[in-house]
């Protein structure tokens, strides 16, 4: 995917489709092309254990079941270089000139299924993945013990090919560690070792497994029954994680020494090959696919969806929907699941043919609008269409309602539906009509920030009533106006407070309300008014404890403020009269 | 290549020194204080000490 314009039911999509160099017509995978090939590069597939040629399959069930060429590994068509694949090729379906080629195509929605990258256990130089060759990954034991892999199923370690009689596990490499910046846990790697356990158990009898763990998450449907089999079947769980692994460099065998927290006693074991049970992590092009589509991710890297439990398959930006590990490490069934979901709410807004759109949206009052184009660029669905010199337009149907647009606009052209300015101006005016200096004007975010105060209420938690709450959809929605003129009406202490950056419900709105927030301070400094009144928090829906301590440093911070503060940011702050402006001379009129 | 910028916490004050790598997007809050009322003081030296704290 190169590039992506539209909407939710009109998506152009731009694909590259790459170049094979074989013509998968006419190819029939006869393999004389692979025999012939002087080239020997690692096998991706079989991770780097054995090596494949520059023309291949890229695995056993790829489909179409043909061969391709990377033109990265090739020598090239020069015949004293090589060319000797076409040369045996009978066929001739080999085509050294083929070209990618670019596709357009017009979709109602997308579905993103870019799946994961595995965790690299370089970094945890503890565990000597680099420096032992009996260390191995979870996904190079797949390989081994694999009918199909680079040893024909022949379960045999690096070193010395002979058949391991100790294997040790070693669990969350790579998962479960905010040392690493990875503090999620990635869901399968714990019924992977189970699983891998029995599977030894059932191949090899006499193969002792030791696996050390954090905690064993086995909460999917038979999986405790798996664990339970595996137990029986005479894998050792050992409660703990080793901090370093020794090798002898006579036998290649490698030394654990791990607590176990479960008897307290510290436990030196022998293995004859130690597998890391690896992580996982947002696919590389995640970045890439959340420019196209403007996704926002969370704080673990993966996509965010567009809301938890209500739309858990949609994404953030309309018509886009998620499947698989993109969205949450999951296992296949999970995955599955999700995709079978993402498929029928892509099916159904397809069969619909028309979407209803969000009642809350902006608006552009095309007379007003003076065609500056501030409005495009904040918004984060691309919602507003505007070139130099001609009126913003809005798509209603891209448009999420965050008002940000409306509160980026100088010239009041935009007016959000059910959130207008004049209603919130109306409300400014009236919560802060009377005795206007005992209290706080809080700003909260409709997702966040006001059902923090509804946790921090449900929860009977105490704080300050000196606190005047007014929802905005998107902490974005609050204009600079909006805050200046709470202090005009004499407000001590004005907080605007929305969404963490992970979390915000329109993409990456609240990055605005930060800019917004930032030239506040300036001008309120500018103006000789304590930049200090003006204060920002996120606050999630689950911090009633943290809305609560907010409202109380607010209210201590309102004591600070003195009446004449708050009268000379009224007059400071105070709209300048608008210079009359010089009526032009009625021009002469000929008779 | 990250440039180091200088914050101010509005809420309790605390100046600091931070790396910011171009094209940053990250949540700021207070070391002191966790307040997220963090405010951008660019290029303006750090008042009373050299390094930040």
């Amino acid at each position: 995917m190169e590039h992506v314009a539209g909407y939710i039911g009109n998506f152009t999509a731009t694909i590259r489709k790459k170049a094979r160099y074989v013509d998968p017509e006419m190819c029939n995978s006869c393999g004389e092309c692979a025999k012939i090939c002087p080239v020997a590069k690692p096998d991706e597939y079989q991770m780097g254990l054995s090596t494949r040629k520059a023309v291949y399959i890229p695995y056993p069930q790829a489909v179409p079941c043909s061969y391709i060429l990377n033109m990265d590994d090739c020598l090239g068509n020069n015949p004293i270089a090589c060319g000797k694949c076409a040369e045996v090729c009978e066929k001739e379906c080999i085509n050294y000139d083929d070209q990618d080629e670019v596709i357009t195509r017009e979709v109602g929605s997308v579905i993103v299924a870019i799946g994961l990258d595995v965790y690299d256990p370089t970094e945890m130089d503890e565990y000597g993945y680099t420096r032992f060759d009996n260390v191995i990954t979870s996904m190079e034991f797949e390989r081994l013990i694999c009918a199909g892999g680079p040893t024909g199923g022949h379960f045999v370690r690096p070193s010395d090919q002979q058949r391991p009689k100790r294997i040790g596990f070693i669990q969350c490499v790579g998962s479960r560690n905010p040392e690493i910046g990875r503090p999620y846990c990635s869901n399968i790697c714990c019924m992977n070792t189970i699983k891998d356990s029995l599977l030894l158990a059932d191949h090899y009898p006499d193969v002792e497994c030791t696996v050390y763990y954090q905690d064993i998450r086995a909460f999917g449907k038979s999986f405790e029954d798996m664990f339970q089999r595996s137990k029986e079947a005479g894998t050792r769980y050992v409660r703990g994680l080793p901090g370093d692994i020794a090798e002898d460099p006579e036998t290649s065998n490698l030394t654990l020494v791990a607590e176990n927290t479960t008897s307290g006693k510290l436990e030196r074991r022998e293995f004859d090959l130690v597998v890391l049970s690896v992580g996982v992590v947002p696919a590389k092009d995640m970045a890439k696919i959340s420019s196209l589509l403007t996704l926002s991710k969370t704080s673990d890297g993966f996509f965010m969806e567009s809301h938890p439990k209500l739309k858990p398959v949609d994404a953030p930006t309309r018509g886009v929907f998620f499947a698989g590990f993109c969205e949450a490490p999951k296992d296949i069934k999970d995955s599955v699941c999700q995709a079978g979901a993402a498929a029928s709410r892509a099916g159904a807004l397809l069969n619909a043919g028309k979407i209803q759109i969000e009642a809350i949206t902006s608006m552009i009052d095309a007379e007003a609008c003076t065609k500056c184009g501030l409005c495009a660029p904040v918004c984060p669905y691309g919602a507003i269409k505007w070139q130099k010199g001609e009126v913003a337009v809005v798509i209603e149907a891209a448009c999420a309602g965050c008002g940000n647009c409306g509160a980026a606009c100088k010239s009041d052209a935009i007016t959000m539906r059910h959130f207008t300015d004049a209603q919130y101006m109306a409300q400014i005016h009236a919560i802060l009509a009377e005795d206007s200096r005992d209290k706080v004007f809080v700003f909260a975010c409709n997702w966040c920030s006001y059902s923090g105060a509804d946790m921090a209420g449900i929860s009977r938690m105490q704080y300050p009533a000196s606190n005047r709450v007014v929802r905005t959809m998107c902490s974005a929605r609050v204009s600079e106006e909006m805050v200046l003129e709470a202090f005009r009406c004499g407000a001590p202490v004005v907080l605007v407070s929305g969404c963490h950056y992970a979390d915000c419900h329109y993409i990456s709105a609240n990055r605005q309300t930060v800019k917004r927030q930032q030239r506040l301070w300036n001008k309120l400094e500018k103006a000789g008014v304590r930049p200090e009144r003006l204060q920002l928090e996120w606050i999630s829906a689950a911090e009633g404890r943290k809305f609560a301590k907010v409202m109380e440093q607010m209210e201590e911070l309102r004591r600070t403020v003195t009446e004449e503060e708050i009268k000379h940011a009224m007059k400071a702050l105070a709209p300048k009269p608008e210079k009359p402006k010089k009526e032009k001379e009625p021009a002469a009129v000929a008779d | 290549m990250a440039k180091t910028e200088t914050f101010k916490c509005m809420m309790c004050g605390h100046e600091y020194q931070e790396p910011v790598e171009p094209g940053e997007d990250k949540e700021r809050s207070c070391p002191k204080c966790r307040s997220n009322s963090i405010r951008h003081l660019k290029s303006r030296p750090l008042e009373g000490s050299a390094d930040g704290g």
